[in-house]
């Protein structure tokens, strides 16, 4: 028998029936939904950065060569408009004389930077990871909650305590911090400032992400590989590199991942320790070489969609390790001896107090000084040598030594910008843990399709992509003469959100991608409502990574400042504020601001942890 | 995915073509300048600023004055009371936003609101100040621009060269003078050539003086092995203002003449530097002694260690332990230092102050003030301006402190009677307290302190001549 072709009218209901049954499915309207919304907010600050690499600026380089020489950099300037365009930027920047100032060698920094960061950041974290989950060290408990610290706190307060620590009239011509003032040894130059203290600064600041995902592993990891190599008289090197590495590999590219692109978009640290990045050049740039500085941004950019498709292929040949399950129950731990599990243990706690508690001590003191950096005090012991002015000045703030400011009790901007940094970090953790949860569903629903697949990726691509290069263009994209959102909470809510909802879509996916389809399809016969289904099944069973998908985004938007620092002025928001009061040398106040921040992150991650059992360390990375 | 991102990589390139090709045709008469040359914007942008000017010698070509100008051309005919009163009818109940490089206009806002009131009891005000960080000021005020009607009334604004590149030969602000500061000055609003200042402020060379080492000559600051603590050339624009003054004929001058009172041994070590900058200086098209200003610069930038602002530059420098460093530093960080064990204001020295010194003494910029030429209350941007730069008053949230000094001969007379700033080192009982805090004012720096004054249109037609020649220097970095 014969089938009749299908008639257009046929066609049309199989058509119409399909869109229908595609749109039966919630996850498939939700990635339909956020792969357009995201597509648009991470394409279009793209093109409006690459558009101002082209323009040429009033009053900056690619306007006075076009005009003195229009030869050899041709302009165009479209009929009617005022704005030209020409490739002087680009020719300009990659061939003049002054290339090897203002690209190759912020270039090369920074490639070096972000290298030896992630070299840092994996040693330490890794070496500590490892010694938390398979030795028998003790204090563990203790050390593994102090280790994340330095990532709680603004990535510069480190710089900052390591210039007042190590600095020296001597070395740096400026006056002496603790160590040369009070125990009279100066640090060498390439101590001080430079790759040195800029790679360990961030090494040390990055090393807790380096810690969560190594010692994820480590801890469900399968001794029997180990103990097999073992009983086979493998020797330990060769154990180490033909085992345990290529176990812990995984989490080692995605702490190269999270860590590489993070540094390379670091402003504040080289900034602090004077060393010269891309980053810092793209803002000493900025004044006459404008669109020059849009091309670094452009280049941090590829370098981030780099990494990424480095990761992808990576992630493709990682197959030959999936004999590492993770589900055997058997850990073997190290035994460092009786003497050595205190004494390591002691050496650990030791450095996680110059990195995690002498910061935080040092800020609170820091308020207390007459002058900032004056420590009379700590080399004559009078009291006099000590002050509340900084927290309790509410008057005559022209006359005590204010520099024009009320104490920080009442200081109406510290405050009015603590309220700001709030709000935003509210509103982005809610919208990005809410999206990003979304997507996290949805992508494990729909895991073999391509378009699942896209959305998963440009959800992911801005977190790569640097963060000062991620403000540059989102401030290009919204300062125009339709919509200028400069200095708004809409703004920096908007970049806020398009950041970190690769936190959240991370931690979900991870999570649901555990969870086995059953559940929900028990449900779905029941004919239960998508709604109810997710806040009765899935949300219940996933609480915990979701509700780090929501702390992430909170607790990195409290203390981020490349990302806004150009997107805002200070006094909106506290990380603007406390790099304003820092910049200006008033210690005692981006000293108070850093003990606001970190006494607000530990009380909400305290808070959060007790009431749902979620924390830190669950989320990053997933 | 490699498909993907490719796809993604060529739809940006296609969209930055297509972003490029369709540009908004809607485009304000003073912004089409951009094809022309750099001296004959610059005229034409004078003939437009100068609304006076235009009136006595109409063109057939010259463009319309814009809403904003032609409120400012009024404007300058009126005092600052009858400005006050058309401010009132303009903006009761609205909210003022204003930008700026000093955070002071937020300071000024409620005087100048009070002063309204005081005409008119049931006058109110709204503001909010805004003070950009990163040379973003000028970002900010540009897309400001694009606007029909912008969001800032009124901004305060440093760095000439950018204000000049950026801002004035682009249409972006406009200049108001305030008629009674003109009087104050002798002159008529549409005399007046240039921008308005607000105030000019001094940085100027302070030593360390706890050890035995003395400074006498400005050449003395880039001798081998001295490094002066600045803010770098990069973060802070003026600094680098400052080093185009250099090589204009007075202040390359004024070098010329410190280097002749400097003894042999030392004019010998500098020499070969001068001598090789001959060409340099001849190529760039400086006057007879531009090889010294360039001397200077290339030493000075070579040796100066960079500080991220002037406030640790100043806590530094008056530690017991900062011995015989020296900074180039606003001077009106001194008002903020305590006494204390290991800090005190004594261990510094102005070296200009000091007895047989020789040579420039720092160097001054101004905050000018402006009305963008969207300004959404240019009436009440104009009584602003007028009130901060015509009394003592307006002007006490900048007056209040040292080191800065009003455009305005009267309100500088009256602030210094007010805040006796040439005392301000004095105790109670007239004796010297803090030497280096006797401000010996405007008058003496320009005159015999040898401040450098920046000139915008001088920045900005070398910015890319000697400003290239000095991004070619290599910085100091420590050792």
């Amino acid at each position: 028998m014969q089938i009749a072709p299908p008639t257009r009218a046929m066609k049309r209901r199989i058509r119409r029936n399909k869109l229908k049954t595609f749109f039966s499915k919630p996850q498939n309207v939700i990635l339909l939904l956020l792969g357009i919304v995201l597509t648009i907010t991470t394409i279009a600050p793209i093109v409006a950065i690459t558009q101002d690499t082209f323009a040429i600026h009033a009053g900056t380089i690619d306007e006075n060569l076009t005009q003195r020489n229009p030869e050899k950099y041709p302009s165009y300037y479209p009929k009617g408009s005022n704005k030209g365009y020409s490739f002087a930027n680009y020719i300009d920047l990659f061939t003049s004389r002054l290339a090897k100032k203002n690209l190759w060698r912020p270039l090369g920094n920074t490639l070096l930077l972000s290298t030896i960061s992630c070299v840092v950041s994996i040693l330490f974290g890794g070496f500590f990871a490892f010694l938390v989950t398979r030795t028998n060290l003790k204090f563990r408990k203790y050390l593994s909650s102090i280790f994340i610290f330095p990532y709680i706190m603004p990535q510069w307060t480190l710089a900052v305590v390591w210039k007042n620590l190590f600095y020296s009239n001597a070395v740096t011509h400026s006056a002496d911090g603790l160590l040369a003032s009070v125990f009279k040894i100066t640090m060498p130059a390439w101590w001080c400032q430079g790759l040195f203290p800029s790679a360990m600064v961030l090494g040390l600041h990055y090393a807790p992400f380096a810690y969560i995902l190594i010692g994820g592993i480590f801890r469900n990891m399968d001794a029997n590989l180990e103990e097999a190599a073992t009983i086979l008289d493998t020797p330990r090197w060769k154990t180490m590199f033909r085992i345990t590495l290529p176990m812990i590999k995984p989490a080692i590219l995605s702490t190269v991942l999270l860590v590489f692109g993070s540094a390379m978009g670091s402003y504040p640290v080289p900034h602090y320790l004077n060393f010269e990045t891309l980053s810092t050049k793209y803002i000493s740039m900025n004044d006459k070489y404008s669109g020059e500085a849009s091309i670094l941004a452009i280049i941090m950019m590829v370098f981030g969609v780099a990494i990424l498709l480095a990761n992808q292929l990576t992630l493709k040949s990682r197959k030959s390790y999936t004999t590492v399950t993770g589900k055997s129950g058997q850990i073997s731990r190290f035994n460092l001896g009786n003497a050595g599990k205190y004494v390591i243990g002691a050496i650990f706690i030791v450095i996680t107090f110059f990195t995690s508690i002498y910061p935080i001590i040092s800020f609170a003191f820091e308020t207390f000084l007459p002058n900032p950096g004056d420590y009379s005090f700590l080399y004559t012991g009078n009291i006099a040598n000590l002050t509340t002015k900084w927290w309790i000045t509410a008057e005559n703030v022209t006359e005590n030594g204010m520099y024009g400011q009320f104490g920080m009790l009442y200081n109406k901007t510290i405050w009015h910008a603590y309220g700001g940094t709030m709000l935003v970090s509210v509103a982005c953790a809610l919208t990005a843990g809410t999206i990003g949860t979304l997507i996290g569903y949805a992508v494990s629903k729909n895991r073999r399709s391509k378009w699942a697949n896209y959305v998963n990726n440009i959800a992911f691509l801005p977190y790569l992509m640097p963060s000062i290069a991620v403000g540059v263009a989102f401030f290009i994209l919204f300062s125009n003469k339709y919509v200028n959102l400069f200095n708004t909470y809409w703004l920096l809510i908007i970049v806020g959100t398009v950041k970190y909802i690769p936190f959240a879509s991370r931690a979900s996916l991870n999570s649901m991608l555990q969870l086995s389809g059953e559940i929900e399809e028990a449900a779905i016969i029941q004919d239960i409502p998508w709604f109810k289904r997710m806040f009765r099944i899935i949300v219940p069973i996933q609480k915990s990574s979701i509700i780090s998908g929501y702390m992430l985004p909170f607790m990195t938007c409290l203390r981020e400042l490349s990302l806004f620092m150009l997107l805002c002025t200070q006094g909106y928001i506290l990380s603007t504020t406390l790099d304003y009061f820092d910049e200006m040398g008033l210690y005692a106040f981006s000293s108070g601001i850093n003990l606001i921040l970190v006494i607000t992150i530990l009380v909400f991650n305290t808070v959060v942890n007790k009431l749902t059992g979620a924390s830190l360390d669950e989320g990053i990375g997933g | 995915m490699k498909k993907v991102l490719a796809l993604v990589l060529a739809l940006i390139m296609v969209l930055s073509v297509v972003a490029c090709g369709s540009q908004s045709t809607e485009t304000k008469p003073a912004e089409t300048k951009t094809e022309t040359k750099p001296a004959e914007t610059k005229t034409e942008t004078k003939t437009e600023t100068k609304t006076e000017e235009k009136k006595d010698e109409p063109k057939a070509d010259a463009a319309p004055l814009s809403l904003v100008q032609q409120v400012i051309k009024e404007a300058q005919g009126l005092t600052l009371e009858e400005l006050a009163k058309k401010a009132i009818e303009e903006s009761n109940g609205a909210t003022f936003y204003g930008v700026g490089n000093s955070s002071r206009g937020k300071s000024a806002l409620p005087k100048f609101i009070e002063y309204l009131q005081s005409l008119d009891a049931n006058y109110t005000l709204n503001f909010e100040w805004q003070q950009p960080k990163n040379n973003k000021i000028f970002d900010q005020l540009t897309a400001d621009s694009l606007k029909e009607k912008g969001t800032f009334a009124v901004t305060l604004i440093q760095d000439g060269n950018q204000i000049e590149s950026k801002m004035v030969r682009t249409g972006i602000l406009d200049t108001f003078v305030p008629l009674d500061w003109a009087k104050a000055n002798g002159i008529a609003p549409e005399d007046w050539k240039g921008y308005l200042p607000l105030q000019t402020l001094n940085k100027v060379f302070e030593y360390n003086c706890t050890g035995e080492k003395t400074f006498t000559n400005c050449w003395d600051f880039v001798a081998e092995g001295e490094h002066g603590l600045f803010m770098d050339i990069d973060s802070e624009i003026v600094g680098k203002n400052f080093l185009y003054m250099l090589t204009a004929d007075k202040y390359a001058g004024y070098l010329k003449d410190a280097f002749d009172k400097l003894d042999p041994a030392k004019q010998a070590a500098l020499q070969p530097v001068i001598d090789e900058l001959q060409e340099d200086a001849a190529d760039l098209g400086l006057g007879e002694n531009g090889a010294y200003g360039l001397a200077w610069i290339k030493l000075w930038v070579e040796s100066y260690a960079a500080v991220e602002d002037d406030g640790p530059i100043c806590n530094t420098l008056v530690q017991n332990s900062a011995t015989d460093q020296f900074g180039l530093l606003v001077y009106s960080k001194l008002r903020s230092v305590e006494e204390s064990d290991s800090v005190s204001k004594n261990n510094i020295k102005v070296a200009a102050y000091q007895d047989g010194y020789n040579g420039i003494g720092g160097y001054g910029y101004c905050h000018y003030m402006f009305v963008p030429d969207n300004s959404p209350l240019p009436w009440t941007a104009c009584a602003f301006i007028a009130y901060i730069t015509c009394t003592v008053d307006g002007f006490s949230a900048w007056g209040k402190d040292m080191g800065g000094y009003s455009s305005n001969p009267e309100v500088a007379k009256g602030t210094e009677e007010k805040y006796q700033h040439s005392k301000g080192g004095m105790n109670a009982a007239g004796e010297v307290e803090f030497e280096c805090k006797n401000d010996r004012g405007y008058d003496w720096w320009v005159n015999n302190g040898q401040l450098v004054i920046e000139d915008p249109e001088y920045c900005a037609n070398v910015a890319f001549t000697v400003g290239s020649w000095i991004e070619m220097l290599t910085k100091y970095k420590v050792k």
